[in-house]
């Protein structure tokens, strides 16, 4: 029950004194980097005493690893075994919590799936998102989905609205008009296998410059073209080939408002994975060591060696050379330096003008924006939350923006991630209890101009004797549902 | 000594922005409009002191002991500026008289202030250094006072607070001028007491603001504040007017007790009355008892639970002895167990089911409370209904929100339930509107007798809708898609303008 009238008059007064700095807890996490670095530089020793055999070993318990074991146990398959160098599988959709909430340390969200994703909607139905057709609502993204912060207030939306001109608004609609032509061609799929061509025009420029060729000068429309591209592959607009990031805009077309999203992101998804997968799972058991030995494969662990007739292998493409010297090191590929940062905040900033968003993004700023892990909450009070915030180190060489990444310490990084949130929240040094940031120097492939025809790619793709590739990088973009497709495909190979 | 003098010069100067500022600040902070009202303000405040400096050419005598008065003035009227702005605009009908009226006379003296010093001065230097350095001073004065308004003054003292400051500093002015200017004034004792006075005047002022701005607060509520609480979640303020009770959460009027028999008999009645027996009975919201009290009139419910996010409110309508007479004891009753908790959360992790539920949460203002009107909450609710249980919902206005009120129904009929939408009349309110629920069917019960309102023949008017209210197409409110939410704040927006 409730009268329309309002008095603002003590807000308005009160509410605005600055709040003095105060210490901010936090660290680096998964510093797993020495472990993956022990590999590469062959400082393990190889395992003695007889082997362990089993018909199908799976490296990397990432979600092609998980998917490829969770296709094996439908199929009634159980003679295998899941080899993870972590203490808990999940790869690029772990997860952690504190007692505020659940937080994801990469993906976050699932897109809801086309038609054409079968795999996908057979794993949602199995997992009871998708019940006679329609989507639980209680995972759907609950309104409202996102907000842009630009030209100094926060807009409802991440496509730019404020300040444009006239000019800015026809190339927003010409560039609609150009990605539904090209979603028209049907080659823009997801799992992209379906319809990808073996080579295209649009592979060989930059996705910057096939705007520039086809007339689009809008700064507002370049800035949400780079966001795109530095969101799903790590990588400046300039650094993606024009069919990958055109494939970002054209291969989806949602029937129902989404996507997916869980506090804790697509650990939701991972944890329950792992828990269909029990008994089969070895973490902290990297494998070192990977050989053929006559028609049977031996993977070395520090712990012991497996014997399989066949190896899935869902761990990073770049890793194998390290693990199996016959394999050429890759260099026609290129990974993207990531950070994510999970921000605690004992009290939230003050806000003027829209609520706050699931997807909070700051335009112009080189971060991606945070997400609010709290945002699924059906609580109707919230008054302490965590925040996810994303940074793709784009737009230079990877190799030095990992050494970048790398070799900047934690107090540095929590500067600047607190200046870039401050543009939009002027209080935010008084709200952050807790930083903890996941530095990860490969977190995903990037799919460069000449990425479709490229000959490791397809080297993965089409796999070794008895030796299967399960991950994004076979696709050359990390997606959820490109991981799970190359796992699957797998599977149904071993 | 010099430096003495400019410095005068450089406060006064700061002193005259700051009343003008606060004068448009709290003008466009009170009445809207912006750009009128400091265009106004400005306009007339300059106005004023081109009068004060015509009028200063009256003065021939006395210059410095008129000078050190006029400072007093000014620190007295222009300290004061911002207490008597605020008390105007609560307790009088007068707010824009005495808004120019202050700045006409805050102009005309500052005005005064600076040809008389001018004068003054005129004696200890050139004509051409006089003029550069007074007319220097004074432009840095303002530059100092209109940096330091809104960055330091408004964040940390507030109006009040800040216009009584730079009133104490006028009075200083004046007080050291009795010294600086001793030679020319000769007998001073009279002028500095004078001083002491008005600077003890502002500064208790200054103690007292806090209870300055809650006095033109209290008076924005009608009637006598008999109690006012922050609570974590809210503010809380109950006001009684003869035997007039109201509750305002958050300043929304929550109910009158004059007519919120009417509200609860409604909310209850038709749907608990329709339950053949009725043991269980869940209550979300509805912190105040009201609608427990309406319940407990069915001698078959063994157990009403009520779940109600703030522990304020309960505790409040379980000790306080004039509610605890609104709901007659209820939250005293063995039969209540009352839980602070949040609705949808709670729902999640008890699996109890209820033969009669009552819904009165808060209007769907914003996304948090619009997610407890999706049908995700309405199928969680489902859960804990047996096939005869009825849910009563309290769906805002189906005349002021109509399609926000026919969103909810819709809302609760695509989750799957029977919905039968009713309305009321509440004075304090308008038009209310209801929306009963089940997984069955429902039949007009026999109300129970000794009722204030509701009778059986006005059970079925309620049933009907007429042509301004009736139902109107809308879309189901999903977490996914909060279309009640932007219906809801488009519909109050249009009504209130």
């Amino acid at each position: 029950m409730t009268s329309p009238i309002k008095f603002t008059r003590r807000a308005a007064l009160a509410g605005l004194s600055v709040k003095a700095e105060r210490p901010i807890a936090g660290g680096f996490v998964f510093e797993s980097e020495n472990a993956g670095h022990a590999i590469r530089d062959r400082r393990m020793p190889l395992p003695a005493g007889p082997p362990q055999k089993k018909h199908t070993v799976i490296v990397g318990g990432g979600i092609g690893g998980l998917s490829a074991g969770w296709w094996l146990r439908r199929q009634g398959f159980t003679d295998f075994v899941l080899l993870e160098m972590e203490s808990s599988a999940g790869g690029n959709s772990r997860s952690g919590g504190n007692d505020v909430s659940r937080y994801p340390w990469a993906a976050h969200y699932v897109p809801v799936p086309n038609k054409e994703s079968v795999y996908v909607r057979e794993l949602f139905t199995e997992l009871g998102l998708l019940v006679d057709g329609e989507w639980d609502e209680r995972w759907l993204c609950h309104t409202p989905r996102e907000r842009l912060f630009l030209h100094g207030r926060w807009q409802d939306g991440i496509e730019p609205e404020l300040g444009l001109t006239a000019e800015d608004h026809r190339q927003f609609r010409a560039f609609a008009g150009r990605i539904a032509e090209l979603r028209a061609t049907r080659q823009f799929t997801i799992p992209m296998a379906i319809g990808a061509p073996a080579q295209s025009p649009l592979d060989t420029l930059s996705f910057k410059d096939w705007l520039r060729r086809n007339g689009f000068t809008s700064p507002y429309l370049h800035w949400l073209v780079d966001y795109s591209t530095r969101d799903d592959f790590g990588a400046a607009a300039s650094e993606t080939s024009a069919w990958a990031g055109i494939h970002y805009f054209a291969a989806r077309e949602a029937e129902e408002n989404g996507p997916l999203t869980w506090p804790e992101g697509n650990g939701w998804i991972a944890s329950r994975l792992i828990g269909k997968l029990a008994g089969h799972i070895q973490t902290g058991e990297p494998a070192i060591h990977i050989a053929k030995a006559g028609v049977k494969w031996r993977v070395h662990t520090p712990k012991r060696t497996w014997e399989a007739d066949r190896v899935i292998y869902a761990a990073p493409a770049y890793l194998l050379p390290y693990l199996d010297p016959t394999v050429p090191p890759v260099r026609e590929m290129q990974w993207s330096p990531w950070l994510v940062a999970n921000l605690t905040l004992d009290r939230l900033p003050a806000e003027k003008g829209l609520e706050p968003a699931w997807d909070n993004v700051i335009y112009g700023s080189p971060s991606l924006g945070y997400v609010v892990a709290t945002h699924q909450s059906v609580r109707t009070h919230i008054d302490k939350t965590v925040w996810t915030y994303y940074y793709a180190l784009a737009g230079r060489d990877p190799k030095t923006a990992r050494h970048e990444l790398l070799s900047t310490d934690w107090g540095t990084w929590r500067e600047r991630i607190l200046d870039d949130l401050s543009r939009a929240h002027k209080d935010i040094r008084a709200c952050v209890s807790r930083i903890d940031i996941f530095r990860n120097g490969h977190a995903m492939v990037r799919p460069s101009p000449g990425f479709l025809s490229n000959p490791a790619r397809l080297g993965w793709v089409r796999g070794r004797e008895r030796f299967h590739y399960a991950s994004a990088d076979a696709s050359g973009f990390s997606l959820f549902e490109e991981a799970q497709y190359r796992g699957i495909l797998a599977a149904g190979k071993a | 000594m010099a430096i003495v003098f400019f410095l005068s010069v450089f406060l006064i100067a700061a002193c005259g922005l700051i009343y003008e500022l606060i004068a448009g600040a709290l003008a466009s902070y009170l009445l809207g409009d912006s750009i009128l009202q400091f265009s106004t303000v400005i306009g007339a405040y300059l106005f004023a002191m081109g009068i004060g400096s015509w009028l200063s050419k009256y003065i021939d005598k006395g210059l410095v002991h008129r000078f050190i008065t006029i400072e007093l003035m000014v620190g007295l009227v222009g300290g004061f500026s911002s207490s008597i702005l605020f008390l105007a605009f609560a307790y009088t009908d007068a707010f824009r008289l005495i808004l120019y009226s202050l700045v006409l006379l805050i102009g005309i003296l500052v005005g005064l202030e600076i040809p008389l010093l001018m004068r003054i001065l005129k004696e200890r230097f050139h004509f051409q250094e006089l003029v550069a350095n007074v007319l220097t001073f004074d432009y840095l004065g303002a530059l100092g006072a209109s940096l330091l308004f809104p960055l330091v003054l408004v964040p940390k003292l507030g109006m009040v607070r800040s216009a009584l400051l730079f009133g104490l500093v006028n009075a200083g002015v004046a007080l050291w001028s009795t010294w600086i200017f001793q030679k020319q004034i000769g007998p001073v004792r009279r002028l500095r007491l004078v001083a002491i006075a008005v600077i003890a005047a502002l500064g208790a002022g200054m103690v007292l603001a806090d209870r300055i701005t809650d006095a033109a607060d209290a008076s924005l509520y009608a009637d006598d504040v008999i109690l006012s609480r922050n609570t974590r979640y809210q503010r809380i303020v109950v006001t009684r007017w003869k035997d007039d009770v109201r509750l305002f959460l958050n300043s929304h009027l929550q109910f009158s007790s004059r007519d919120e028999y009417r509200y609860h008999e409604a909310l209850v009645h038709p749907g608990l009355a329709a339950v053949r027996t009725p043991r269980n009975v869940l209550v979300l919201g509805g912190g105040d008892g009201l609608a427990v009290r309406e319940i407990l009139r069915y001698p078959a419910v063994e157990s009403v639970t009520l779940v109600d996010l703030d522990p304020g409110m309960t505790d409040l309508f379980t000790s306080h002895a004039m509610l605890r007479s609104l709901n007659g004891d209820a939250f005293h009753s063995h039969k209540v167990r009352v839980i602070n908790a949040d609705a949808f959360p709670w729902l999640e992790e008890n699996p109890a089911q209820f033969d009669f539920v009552v819904i009165d949460f808060p209007d769907p203002t914003n996304f948090s409370l619009g997610k407890l009107y999706t049908t995700a909450f309405y199928r969680l609710l489902k859960r804990h209904l047996k096939p005869e249980s009825l849910v009563a919902v309290q769906s805002t206005s189906p005349l002021f929100a109509r399609q926000s009120f026919w969103c909810i129904h819709e809302t609760i009929r695509a989750a799957g339930l029977n919905a039968w939408p009713y309305h009321v009349y509440v004075p304090s309110f308008g038009e209310w509107g209801f929306i009963l629920a089940g997984r069955g069917q429902y039949e007009r019960p026999k109300i129970p007798d000794g009722l204030k309102y509701l009778t059986q023949t006005t059970l079925e008017s309620l049933f009907h809708f007429p042509a301004d209210m009736a139902a109107v197409p809308a879309e189901p409110n999903r977490l996914n898609d909060q279309a009640l939410v932007r219906y809801y704040d488009k519909e109050w927006r249009d009504f209130s303008h």
